[in-house]
Formats: C-alpha cells, structure tokens, sequence
C-alpha cells in the first residue's frame, strides 16, 4: 500500500474533563473511501476540526503527504487541496443552487478572479455540468433555503464536487437519504476515486457504510478502537456492543 | 494638587461608569440581548428624577425611588413587549440590536417634546463640595456615588452567589440550553436580568442629573461606555465589566489633565479600538471566540 | 415651489446614495455600521477644504473624498472583522463618537462647532453648476452611478463571496474564502461611494457642521434601508424617500406643534423599525419573512 494522504500520529484533545481525542492514529490511504464510525459523541467531528485547523489538537501529529498541518487554519486547509462538507450542511442559504457552486470556485477576495473571462466561463460550464451530474438542473435558480431535503445533500456534495481537492472530509454526507437516491449518491462519490480522489466520512447508519467504503476506522470515547476492513469490524459483537448498547 | 484631584473625580466617575456597565453586563451575559436602550433607561430615570423633583417638588429622595423604580419597569417592559418576541421568531442579534435603538430613538425625542433638548439639572444641596485636605475637593454627590457603586456591587454579588434567582442567572450566561433542561423558566429569569441591569443604571442617571446636567442624548453615550468597558474587562466577565468602567472614568477624567474636555470624552473610544485591535477578549474574557 | 421640490430631490438623492451605500454592506454582507454619518461627514468636510483651498471641480473633490473614506474605513475594519461582526458594530460606534468629536473640536480645521461655511459653487469640467436644476442633473447621476456600481459588483464573483460569507461564514473559510479580507474591501467600498454623498451635500449647502455628523444621522441612514428593505438595490431609494417626504407630508397635519415636527418623524422612524424588527425583519420591500420557507 502507497504512502497515507494523511497521518495522524498521537493526537489528544481535550474540553474540560471531556476526551475528545485520545491518542489517536490514523492514516488515511490515497484513493479508496475511508469510514469513520462510531456512537454519538465519539469524536468524529472533532478529527476532522482538527484536520482543517478549526481546533488545534493538544498534543501529536498530523500531516497532509508529509507536510504538517499543525499551522492551519480552515483556509489553508482549503489551499492545500483539502475539501469538507458539513453534518449541518452549512449552504449558502439565501443564495441561488447556482451560486452555492460556482462561489465555490471562486477563492480570490478581490472584486475579480485570476484567468479573466475564459477562466470565469470555464468555472461556469463547470457549475453547470455538476449540477447536471447530480441532478439538480431543474434548481438551478431556486434558492438553497428553498430545496427538499434530498436535494440539499446532493448540493452539499455538488461543492466538493466542483473544486479541485485531492482529499475530502464528508461528514455524514448520506444520512437520511432513501435508497434510490442514497445508491445515486454513492455512484458519485465512488465515482471520483478513480482521478485520485481520497475521501474520508463520517457515516452514523452501519447498514449502509459497508456499501461506500473501503475500510472502516471505529471510534468510541475519542479513541481508535480499530480499523481495517469493513466486514471485519461490523461483524465484531464487541464493537457492536458499544455502538448499540451500554453507552448511553 | 492637580493630578489628585483628577484622580479623586475619576474614581466618583469610574464608580458610576462600573455601575453602568455591570448593568450591560448583566443583560448581555444572560440573555444576549444588546441592549442599546440601556442608554434610554439612564435617560428616562434622569428625566423624571428631574420632573419629579425639580418641577412637582416631590421630596429629593422619594423622586429617586420613583425614578429607579420606573426605569426597571422600562427594562422588563422592553424584555416582553419587544425583545422576546423578536427572539422567539428567531430573530438575529443585529434585529434586537435595531430595535433596541429603534426605541432609544423614539424615548429620545418624546423627551425632547416634553423637556426640550437642552440639559436640565436639578440643584440639590448634595452637589455641595467639602475639601477633605490638601486642597482636593469631594462633593457629596460624589461620595455617594462611590458608596452606591460598593452597596450595588456588594449586593450583587451576595445576589448571584446566594440566591436561587442568582445562581440560576449566572448558569444562563454560561450555558442557555442548560438552564431550560434543569426547569427553570428562561422568560422569568430574564425579567430579572433586565430588572437588575436597569437598577444598576440608577445611581449614574440620578447623579449626572445633580452633577453635570442630562440632555436627551445622553443616553448613546452611556451605552457605549457600558459596552467598552464590558469589551475592555472581556465579554462575560461582570468583574471585567466593572473594573472596565473604572478605568474608563479614571482616563476620561486624568486626560483632562493635558487635553480640553471636548477631547477628553473621546479617550473612551479610543481606547476601545485599542483593545478590539489588539486584545478582543478584554482583560478578563471568558467566552470563546467563535 | 420648484425650488422647493428641486431641493427635495437633490437631498433625496444624496440620501439615496447614503442608504445604498450602507445597504452594501448591511444587505449584502451583513455588517451592521453605525459609522456612516462619520464618513458623510469626512467626505463633506474633506470635500469643503478641497473647494475652498485646492479646488472647486467634482472630478478633484469626489474622488479625494472616496479615498479619504476608504482608508480611514480600516481604521474600524482592520481590527475589529478579524473578530466577531458584533465588535464592528460596537467599532463604528466608537468612530463614529470620535468622528463628531474631532469635528466640533478640531477647530483649526474643522472650525469647531460653527464648522465651515462659504463653500464655493462646485465645478463640472470648468462649468458652474449655478442652478439647482444642473445639480440635480450630476446628484441623479451620481446615484445612478452608485447603484449600478452595486448593482454590479452584486453580481460579481465579489458579491457572491460576500453573501456567502454572509450566509454560513465558516463555509465559506472551508471552502478557500478569505472571510476578513472580502469584508474589509466591503466596508472600504461602502465608505467610498458614501463620501460621495457627502461631497455633494457640502456644494449643495454650502457649509458643513458637526450637527449633521451624530449618530442620530447613522441611525436615521439605517432607518432607510430598514424601512425600504435590505434585500434589494431600490430598497434603501425607497427608504430614502419615504423619509424625506414624510416631513412633507407630516405638515399637512396642521394639528401637529411645527416646533415638533423634527421629533416626530423621528419618532415615527423609531417606532417603524422597532415594529418591523418585531413583525417584518425584511422591511416593506424586501422579501418575505424567512419564516415563511420552512415548510419542511
């Protein structure tokens, strides 16, 4: 197996009295589908905060292909080619389906983007073509707000679709979605791996995360219980047991 | 000498400033709530202090009472009619903060239709001035302000220690969702607040209205020295909040010392931006910046 | 009576050009300035020492101004958007206190509280704008020019980031977005377009003092685009006009004390906002509550 994408070595994080993380390692391989699972509370979330900089870990490692994230912030997460997607989605409400692509692209602060009009035709050819790609043409100007349920999912990964990172952090990206449009969904996902896409996600349903993923990293309490191949760890009784038993 | 002097009448005035801004505190740690209007409170209570006493000759002391009592009914009036029903419909804090200067507005100029816009002022034989050695001047006014500041603050302080009501309104400035699991009713608690934070107010409006006079647009200053001083002592902290008044109403007052008074009631906003540029969280912050 | 109404206009436009600029950044961004009459100010005053010492024409005026308005603009944006939006709002506050403060007592340059008077007629390209029909004519196009200034800029990439950063901040900072920078070149545009407001307001009157530089003023900008609503580009005109015409309209009340009148439509104001942030937090104009779109 090719050197991780990302490494985490011995990483603590700490609120009070609350474990976040606790001595965590994890890597995640390039190109196949990583799956964080785990109760409520295991600190999932807060692994990715403190992959993308939102939190700073209290002690150990992480780093992006050798290259420590220890000095970055949301941003550069984004620089450097890392994209996330949120359990609360976090649109653009107010803005058009539209537009929550194509600003996505759009990163430069000034009242223009670098490569002039040829660059800003191709970006919006690409909103176009994503939003073909998963389905939500028909919403093109409808308002974010606006959108059923399903289609906000699909928009949130229509985001990440559209930029160029090489590592996306998803998380709970499918949660709640009915089957059609959950298989739809994971065609997508799966679908980018081959251009050298590596994806990490948070997934809560242990019914459908054997579908999507290609190996499963198990939380509980901020701590790596395990991790390997998916069959392997959901046919595990112990671990079964914390997910659904006496933690409450 | 010069400089005692103007440390003396910075402390009368930081001890009103603290009171002011404590009362903000207050308000703002627990319910969120900007509360421009504090502003309108002080400027209600001054004005009809100055009614009551200076135009009807209601005996000083009963006037005052009157006019504390009024300005707390302001506040809790303000927290029902308009604070909490823009909340519930999820309003945003930039909502609340419009409407609380919505009704600084129209305060304002009702008392410019009653009173006229140029200052008023009560003479008492308070403002009387006794020079206690050395040449330093302090005025009665001025002592009571300082006394005022250590009951209320003492007061305070026994009230979110000791007290049911208390103890409840410093768990709601930590952590609101806490407050409605455990049962307690969020709706009563910020009646309270509000009561609190608008008798805190008093001593400064009643004093100002003895010492330097009040005009109708007195109150915009009010709020923004309580806001820097809670933003100078760190938001959450009410101590922050105090000691920040302090210190605001010590410079305003020694700056008077090398600069004209005109100039002197800008060093508080001065030093605001200072501390919002180079430490946000204040000298005693407690809240997360996120 | 044309006069009268030519007047009208003229402030109308002004105040127009006021309200959009602040819509800029209250609707589109949702920074909420209480500085607004600071920066009227410097611009008018800026705009009154360039008149009477460098020069009369718009075209030197105008632009100084703008720049004037813009740096001083970071003054407040610098330190506080790197912090939470609610430190601006207590930021501009505090300028804008020292703004009137430097005003009345900056007397060499400001004049103190008596202010500046005697400002010469403005110049278009070496001609006199003498009558109020030809300053009526300019004023007009120059909100015509901010508003397609606004107009556009909302359309562009530039606005997009803004509403996004408006809408989910921490989004648009996951997603590469410079949340800080974006709203620093907000508010310093904001300012700009302002000063020409008030470069304006100083030719057409002739003088500036700091009693039209307080904070009531910010508060009454803000009332306009409360009232004509936030979320569109005429909107804040809307206000704009509503707020001048209502003194005209509050005469027609003859059994309302003329002394009054000033207070009173302040007092509708306040009460207005005040209403509309309880039943209408999008304004007469703007749309629906936000309310109405959780139908899930």
């Amino acid at each position: 197996m090719s050197a991780p994408v990302l490494r985490l070595k011995g990483v603590n994080k700490r609120f009070g009295g609350v474990v976040a993380a606790n001595d965590v390692d994890l890597d995640l391989p390039p190109g196949i589908v990583t799956a964080l699972v785990g109760p409520n509370g295991a600190g999932k979330t807060t692994l990715f905060n403190l992959i993308t900089g939102n939190l700073k870990p209290d002690s150990g490692a992480i780093e992006l292909r050798g290259r420590s994230l220890a000095d970055i912030d949301p941003r550069g997460a984004a620089r450097l080619g890392i994209a996330r997607s949120f359990q609360d989605l976090r649109l653009f409400e107010q803005m058009s389906v539209y537009e929550n692509v194509l600003s996505v692209m759009e990163c430069s602060a000034l009242p223009w983007q670098p490569g002039g009009g040829a660059a800003a035709r191709a970006r919006r050819d690409k909103a176009d073509a994503t939003l073909e790609l998963v389905g939500l043409t028909r919403w093109h100007d409808a308002r974010a707000i606006d959108l059923g349920y399903a289609e906000q999912k699909f928009l949130s990964l229509a985001r990440i679709l559209v930029t160029d990172a090489s590592l996306w952090l998803l998380d709970e990206p499918a949660s709640g979605l009915d089957p059609a449009s959950y298989d739809r969904f994971v065609k997508l996902v799966r679908g980018r791996l081959a251009d050298g896409i590596t994806i990490c996600l948070i997934e809560h349903n242990l019914d459908i995360v054997q579908g999507i993923s290609d190996r499963i990293a198990f939380l509980d309490q901020g701590t790596v219980l395990a991790a390997g191949e998916p069959r392997a760890i959901l046919n595990d009784p112990k671990l079964a047991a914390i997910y659904f038993g006496e933690r409450r | 000498m010069l400089f005692l002097q103007l440390l003396v009448d910075g402390l009368q005035l930081g001890a009103l400033y603290a009171l002011m801004a404590v009362g903000f505190a207050v308000i703002f740690g627990s319910t969120r709530v900007f509360h421009y209007a504090h502003g309108t409170t002080y400027v209600i209570i001054g004005y009809l202090f100055y009614w009551l006493a200076e135009r009807l000759h209601v005996p000083w002391w009963l006037a005052a009472a009157f006019a504390a009592f009024a300005g707390v009914v302001f506040g809790v009036a303000l927290d029902r009619y308009v604070y909490r029903p823009i909340q519930r419909d999820e309003g945003s804090f930039f909502t609340v903060f419009v409407a609380s200067f919505g009704i600084g507005v129209v305060a304002e100029n009702i008392i410019i239709i009653l009173f006229g816009a140029s200052f008023v002022s009560i003479s008492t034989p308070l403002t009387r001035a006794a020079d206690v050695g050395g040449g330093i001047v302090v005025s009665y006014l001025g002592i009571f302000s300082v006394l005022a500041a250590g009951l209320l603050f003492t007061f305070l302080n026994w009230f979110l220690a000791r007290t049911d009501v208390g103890v409840a309104l410093r768990a709601l400035s930590e952590n609101p969702e806490l407050v409605r699991g455990f049962g307690l009713n969020p709706r009563k608690l910020s009646q309270y607040t509000f009561a609190l934070g608008s008798l805190l107010v008093a001593p400064a409006a009643l004093v100002a209205t003895c010492v330097t006079g009040l005009t109708p647009t007195a109150g915009h200053r009010v709020v923004l020295i309580s806001i820097a001083a809670s933003i100078i002592g760190g938001i959450g902290s009410l101590r922050g909040a105090g000691l920040g008044g302090l210190i605001l109403g010590l410079a305003e007052s020694l700056a008077v010392w090398k600069l004209s008074t005109g100039w002197s009631e800008a060093v508080a906003f001065v030093i605001l931006l200072g501390f919002i540029l180079a430490r946000p969280s204040g000298l005693f912050g407690t809240r997360a910046r996120v | 009576m044309v006069g009268y109404i030519l007047n009208l206009l003229i402030l109308v436009s002004i105040s127009g050009i006021l309200a959009a600029s602040l819509n800029f950044i209250i609707g589109y961004a949702g920074i909420y300035s209480m500085a607004h009459a600071a920066f009227f100010g410097i611009a008018a005053y800026t705009g009154a020492l360039i008149a009477l010492h460098v020069s009369t024409s718009l075209l030197v005026a105008i632009p100084a101004a703008m720049a004037m308005c813009a740096a001083l603009s970071l003054v407040i944006s610098l330190p506080s958007l790197r912090v939470r939006g609610e430190y601006f709002v207590v930021a501009s506050l505090g300028l804008q206190m020292i703004a009137f403060t430097v005003f009345s007592e900056w007397k060499d340059v400001t004049g103190g509280l008596g202010g500046i008077t005697g400002v010469p007629i403005a110049t278009l390209f070496g001609y006199k704008l003498r009558s109020l029909e030809s300053f009526l004519v300019v004023s007009l196009a120059c909100l015509a020019f901010v508003t397609g200034v606004i107009y556009v800029l909302a359309r562009t990439s530039f606005g997009r980031s803004l509403r996004a950063i408006r809408d989910n901040e921490v989004a648009a900072a996951a997603f590469g977005k410079n949340p800080t920078l974006v709203k620093t070149i907000a508010v310093a545009i904001s300012s700009a377009l302002c000063g020409i407001a008030g470069v304006l307001y100083a030719f057409h009157v002739s003088f500036v003092n700091p009693e039209t530089f307080t904070v009531d003023q910010s508060v009454l900008i803000m009332a306009m685009i409360i009232i004509g609503g936030t979320g569109t580009v005429f909107g804040p005109i809307l206000g704009a006009l509503i707020i001048h015409l209502l003194p005209a309209g509050l005469t027609y009340l003859t059994f309302l004390p003329a002394r009054e009148l000033a207070s009173m439509q302040q007092i509708i104001y306040g009460g207005a906002m005040v209403l509309l942030m309880i039943y209408r937090p999008s304004g007469i104009i703007g749309r629906a509550n936000l309310k109405d779109t959780w139908s899930k």
